[in-house]
């Protein structure tokens, strides 16, 4: 297990090598740069500022310079918060999006596994048809219109909850971004476990436990669910990148202090080493939860080895 | 003595998106304690669906009704809870696909023991020896190393043997094995089945057998009733319904097992296909740090097919039989000479698509070797296409038309899709695609077996009819003897790639020198036992 | 258990096809015909609506400024003479103008000679249409008519006074034009890809496929900001960029498909009647892939068209004053405090449009499963 979990970190080494390449000659072969202002800089302070930055050197030298620092865990300075360097808006960021992210993924698992599975049980009834119905809407209706939507209803309307903002400390103001970042997932995860329900029961090793007599509660729990939370368990592992590394439509309209906004706002800033940190990031959380996927699988399938 | 299971009037009927279809219309059943008694029918006659209806594992979409009694309580419309006292416990159960019948995700000690806790209330701990003692009675090897295995640690036949061990751990009074031989290879199936009666006779259960297989019935059953389309036909002893059928359609099924010998080949008969030292090697791609694999598929055959001769290649599954009739015709990259009338026939595939016309295959799957998407006609005039591309979309028409007139078929039928069809008349189209060339040699990779016994029979006649009328020259692959011996004038016997015995078929039926060759004998040979005497040959 | 009707049974000489099968099993899906019928009628909008509305999506109407969707015509009756003695103070007339059956009439007297140039201020007014001045023969005196004018903004307008239901329209427009083009752009680019990757195998669909993993491993939609960030900000651009991202799953699909198909008995039946490479993708792989191609697609359909409207949102997608879905609910975001019908009636069209090609996909997908027969 340790020799699998060595050998495909080493295989996800070439992975995010050849992503910050691609992302990086991307970035710098597309037109415009940082300090273009409306009004050009003086060339002597254009010239410093870009000796301050790195940015005077041919682009091969700064490219090995970059991947240098890179391996040092050193991003670089943010060119549009003068102040900051990239680990520094990481570190205040990365932990606001975690923590909605990971709420938000513990209450789309759970409610997404019960519904899909009440679902299944109860299998063209009404409830059935409800779950459905309220699955598709969280699939097909994007974050942004379920954002302010939630914002105005709790929010304006009813007052119920703060419309926006952010808090370190009061949870009341989390309640809406979660909500909004889980809806869709509870919507993929119930549609998920509600297939895969389904197919268990009506599997043959689900009539062998019928047909020796096992109470219902065994059957359905014991030998159909185990067998659904599969295919929940590989679709949770991107997932939960995505989630953890925050999003763009929630932190906008919410006005939190995440890292999802990062990588709109740098491009659009021109601000190179923030774009490239935010792909390097989420590049690595997508490959460690692949991992964990992986190796929590071998723990619920005993058909999966890797060894 | 009084039946335990007493069924009378039972029907089930499931809601279909065309509407209500009924697998069983009321049929009358019975079982006394200790006695055997078979449920005989092809697919489809709703054998299974009686029993599932007993069991209360009908699908969703499906409803009994009637009267089934197991020592007087009414099993029909039983609820849950009441059911699940009875199944498990008194009633047990084995199915027909011992692969999938387990759970993959617990130990197979852990599955066994269940029945033990919720009907004896045995803790884990103590069903344990109890567990290991039903591994050791069915036979499992190292069953105190085995009760920890998964599922898929297991072959098919060992699985199916925790199945039995799980049917019989409260002592049950009715065992109902559907179909429990029918998925696993020839000579596994005859170890089942032995075991089973062994079991019987120790343990004294009823059994209830649903076969299609009318060997096993006349091996086994002490009674037997006869199904078609959810109706008892026919019932009574064995030996009286072998002996005297009544029903005309019990007469058919009897009739159905294959019947007749085929004469070899004159002496002279010029040899058209010759294979010396035929090899298939398959090479699985190894990673960085493994070593590639190999498979020797087929391992140096030497084979000479005469005009007019059919050769039959046996074997168990994974023996390489259908692997050496396309590397034959180099269907796959083989190595080894091979010649077709003298000429070489060589992995290059442009230079072979010529040769192609009169060297064709069918296929042992008639669901799977029709194209979905095109209409008979055009999957039958497909050759036509490749090999006389001259000829007019009428003159193809025309042609697909006395194709399907030489199988038996409606030329009518030419503009339906194969999915309207059934499996036996999806077979005769896959013949008529190949006769449409007039070939000269046709490799035939069991072309029956995924057919019903009754149909196996027309297709075995119609084969027979094609080949003396066009002197064909057949390479007949199957691992059901009955219908080798019926069709085929020589055999090779084939175990891991290689040839461990031929000679003229009757020589091999009547002296296998080789244990292997009995073991795959003894289910055919059993099935045809109960005939008083075989037909005269047929001539070729 | 399989219910085969008896072969004697069957009677058709003519036979039906998967497809035709497929389509009884569509038609009878009611969610999924009712979606067919939802598209078909916002397609229709899409095309003509932009024509049919009574205002141009750009027109700025600066006295309707958020004003809220309303059946009944704009302006009420109760702003109409204080919109009218506004206009009278700036052209620096004096009188009691009279609200009567839809038209204000005023009567004028002034020392001064009339100037007819103040019919000016009323005719760029968008509350009156055809103001008229009648003079008497002294031009001392005389009377101003001017008819109010009926205008309808069923949708509201935003806030600068634009009519929202032609704006949401052209959303409409916009959206289903990406949708549509992006898919076609995936499905060609993605069809081709995987097809000859699975057909020819061997080291050149382990190349091919190496190539779909890495760009699968690149952030999907921070690929397309990229494109559009420094690309610029057109229409093609953004279809070519989420055309040129989604091609992956199809081609993943298509791979797949024609892998399992060539282990298929009927491509390996064709090998034996002789076939030769291209027939057999022709008559044989292509066709069968068909199916679950066509169900894709209208699964990718609604994912472009989330893709545009995310983009518009984040204000990278089309531009003013051309508008799109996402760029309407994004400014009905930012106005949703005073005015939620910016908000609400551009939501609830792209719901619509998802919601339905959603429906359309999963019937379709049900249809032309085998499983289901």
């Amino acid at each position: 297990m340790l020799r699998y979990t060595l050998r495909r970190l080493a295989s996800a080494v070439p992975t995010v090598f050849i992503i910050v390449t691609l992302t990086f000659f991307m970035i710098r072969l597309a037109p415009g740069g940082p300090f273009d202002l409306e009004r050009p800089l003086d060339p002597l302070i254009m010239a410093n500022l870009n000796r301050a930055y790195n940015l005077d050197g041919s682009l091969w030298s700064q490219y090995l310079t970059y991947l240098g620092n890179l391996l040092q865990g050193d991003l670089g300075p943010s060119f549009t918060r003068r102040d900051f360097s990239v680990n520094d808006l990481f570190a205040t960021g990365l932990p606001v999006s975690i923590l909605l992210g990971s709420l938000a993924l513990l209450l789309a698992t759970v409610i997404g596994v019960i519904l899909g599975a009440i679902a299944a049980l109860r299998q063209n009834s009404s409830l059935d048809y409800a779950i459905v119905g309220l699955a598709t809407f969280g699939i097909t209706t994007p974050n942004f219109v379920v954002a302010p939507l939630l914002s105005l209803f709790f929010g304006v309307l009813l007052g119920w909850l703060p419309a926006g903002g952010w808090s370190q400390t009061d949870p009341i103001y989390w309640v809406l971004p979660v909500l909004t970042l889980a809806l869709p997932q509870v919507a993929v995860i119930a549609r998920l476990v509600r297939g895969a329900t389904v197919e268990a029961l009506r599997s043959n090793h689900v009539r062998t436990a019928r047909a020796y007599g096992l109470p219902a509660r065994t059957v359905v729990i014991k030998h159909a669910l185990r067998a659904a939370m599969l295919p929940a368990v590989s679709y949770l592992g991107p997932t939960a990148a995505g989630l953890l590394t925050g999003s763009v439509v929630v932190e906008t309209i919410f006005g939190l202090p995440g890292i999802g906004r990062y990588f709109v706002q740098g491009a659009l800033g021109r601000d190179y080493t923030l774009v490239m940190g935010t792909v390097v990031v989420i590049a690595l959380f997508v490959i460690v939860f692949n991992l964990i996927v992986d190796l929590l699988y071998t723990f619920l399938d005993p058909r999966v080895r890797y060894d | 003595m009084e039946p335990i299971l007493d069924i009378k009037g039972l029907r089930v009927t499931f809601q279909t998106n065309d509407g209500p279809v009924e697998a069983v219309r009321g049929i009358d059943l019975s079982v006394k304690p200790g006695e055997t008694v078979a449920i005989v029918g092809e697919s489809g006659s709703g054998k299974s669906q009686a029993t599932m209806a007993l069991m209360g594992l009908l699908a969703r979409n499906g409803k009994a009704t009637g009267s089934a009694l197991y020592r007087g309580q009414e099993l029909i419309g039983m609820s849950e809870r009441n059911l699940n006292k009875v199944r498990g416990d008194k009633i047990t159960m084995i199915f027909q696909e011992p692969m999938t019948s387990l759970d993959p995700l617990y130990r197979i000690g852990e599955q066994l023991a269940e029945p033990l806790r919720f009907h004896r209330g045995l803790s884990r701990a103590k069903a344990r020896p109890r567990i290991v003692e039903l591994l050791k009675l069915v036979g499992i090897p190292e069953p105190e190393r085995r009760i920890d295995s998964y599922p898929h640690e297991l072959s098919g036949g060992q699985r199916q043997r925790v199945m039995i061990a799980m049917a019989l751990a409260c002592d049950p009074d009715i065992l109902i094995a559907d179909e429990p031989t029918t998925a696993l290879d020839v000579t596994i199936q005859a170890q089942i089945l032995t075991l089973l009666a062994e079991l019987q006779q120790r343990l004294g259960m009823a059994i209830l057998f649903i076969t299609h297989d009318l060997g096993i019935v006349q091996r086994f059953a002490d009674r037997v009733y006869v199904m078609r389309r959810g109706e008892v036909v026919e019932t009574g002893a064995t030996a009286d319904l072998f002996a005297a059928p009544a029903h005309p359609y019990t007469r058919m099924l009897l009739d159905a097992e294959p019947a007749g010998r085929k004469l070899p080949p004159p002496e002279n008969a010029p040899v058209l296909l010759d294979g010396q030292n035929v090899e298939v090697v398959f090479r699985s791609s190894g990673g960085l740090f493994q070593p590639a694999d190999e498979l020797r598929a087929v391992d140096g055959i030497s084979v000479a097919l005469h005009q007019g001769q059919t050769i039959g290649i046996v074997g168990e599954s994974g023996s390489g039989k259908s692997t050496l009739g396309r590397a034959l015709l180099r269907l796959l990259p083989s190595a080894g000479v091979i010649s077709y009338k003298g000429r070489e026939l060589t992995n290059d595939p442009a230079a072979m698509r010529p040769m192609r016309r009169e060297l064709q295959l069918v296929f042992q799957d008639p669901f799977g070797s029709l194209s979905p998407r095109m209409t008979v006609g055009r999957i039958i005039t497909e050759g036509l296409m490749i090999h006389e591309p001259a000829l007019s979309a009428r003159e193809r028409d025309v042609r697909a038309g006395e194709a399907l007139a030489e199988v038996g078929l409606e030329p009518g039928m030419r503009n339906r899709y194969p999915h309207e069809f059934s499996g036996g008349q999806r077979q005769r189209i896959a013949i008529a695609r190949t006769m449409i060339l007039k070939p000269k040699v046709i490799v035939l990779d069991e072309p029956t077996s995924a057919l019903d016994r009754s149909v196996q029979k027309q297709i075995v006649d119609l084969l027979r009819d094609l080949q003396q009328k066009h002197g064909l020259s057949y390479l007949f692959i199957s691992h059901d003897l009955a219908v080798v011996r019926a069709l085929a004038d020589y055999i090779l016997v084939m175990k891991q790639g290689r040839v461990v015995e031929q000679g003229q078929t009757e020589a091999i039926f009547d002296h296998p020198a080789q244990d292997y060759t009995r073991t795959l004998m003894a289910a055919a040979l059993e099935t045809t036992r109960f005939r008083q005497e075989d037909p005269a040959p047929v001539l070729p | 258990m399989t219910v085969t009707p008896d072969p004697a049974e069957v009677v058709a000489v003519s036979g039906r096809s998967l497809w035709q099968d497929a389509w009884i099993r569509l038609r009878r899906n009611r969610a999924a015909v009712a979606s067919a019928v939802v598209l078909i009628l916002l397609g229709l909008v899409g095309l003509f609506g932009p024509m049919l509305s009574p205002h141009d999506h750009a027109r700025v109407y600066p006295q309707f400024v958020r004003v809220p969707a309303s059946l009944e015509a704009y302006p009420r009756a109760d702003v109409v003479l204080p919109s009218f003695e506004r206009e009278m103070s700036r052209a620096r007339i004096e009188g009691e103008p009279v609200l009567e059956d839809g038209s204000v009439t005023l009567a004028l007297q002034q020392d001064e000679p009339i100037d007819e140039r103040i019919l000016r201020y009323f005719q760029r007014s968008d509350l009156f249409i055809n103001p008229r001045l009648d003079l008497a023969p002294d031009g001392l005196s005389g009377t101003l008519t001017a008819e109010v004018g009926q205008l309808h903004f069923y949708f509201g307008t935003d806030a600068l006074g634009r009519d929202l239901m032609s704006r949401v329209f052209i959303g409409v427009r916009i959206s289903l034009a990406i949708g549509l083009l992006a898919s076609f752009m995936a499905l060609v680019i993605g069809v081709s890809y995987g097809a000859i990757s699975g057909y020819l195998g061997g080291r050149v669909d382990n190349v091919m496929m190496r190539v779909v993993d890495i760009l699968y491993s690149l952030p999907f939609i921070f690929f397309v900001i990229l494109l559009v960030v420094f690309f610029g900000r057109n229409l093609v651009i953004i279809f070519i960029a989420i055309g040129a991202t989604e091609w992956l799953d199809m081609a993943r699909i298509v791979r797949g498909q024609t892998l399992s198909l060539k282990r298929q008995e009927f491509v390996q039946a064709a090998e034996a009647l002789g076939a030769t490479k291209a027939g057999i993708l022709r008559r044989h792989i292509i066709p069968n892939t068909l199916g679950p191609v066509v169900v894709f697609v209208t699964l990718l359909v609604p994912k472009a068209i989330l893709l545009e409207s995310l983009l518009s949102f984040l204000g990278l997608g089309v531009q003013e004053p051309l508008t799109s879905l996402g760029l309407l609910i994004s400014e009905g975001a930012n106005n949703m405090r005073g005015a939620p019908w910016l908000l609400f009636f551009p939501a609830l069209t792209l719901t619509a449009i998802l919601f339905a090609l959603n429906f359309l996909g999963d019937g379709l997908r049900d249809s032309l499963d085998p499983k289901d027969r």
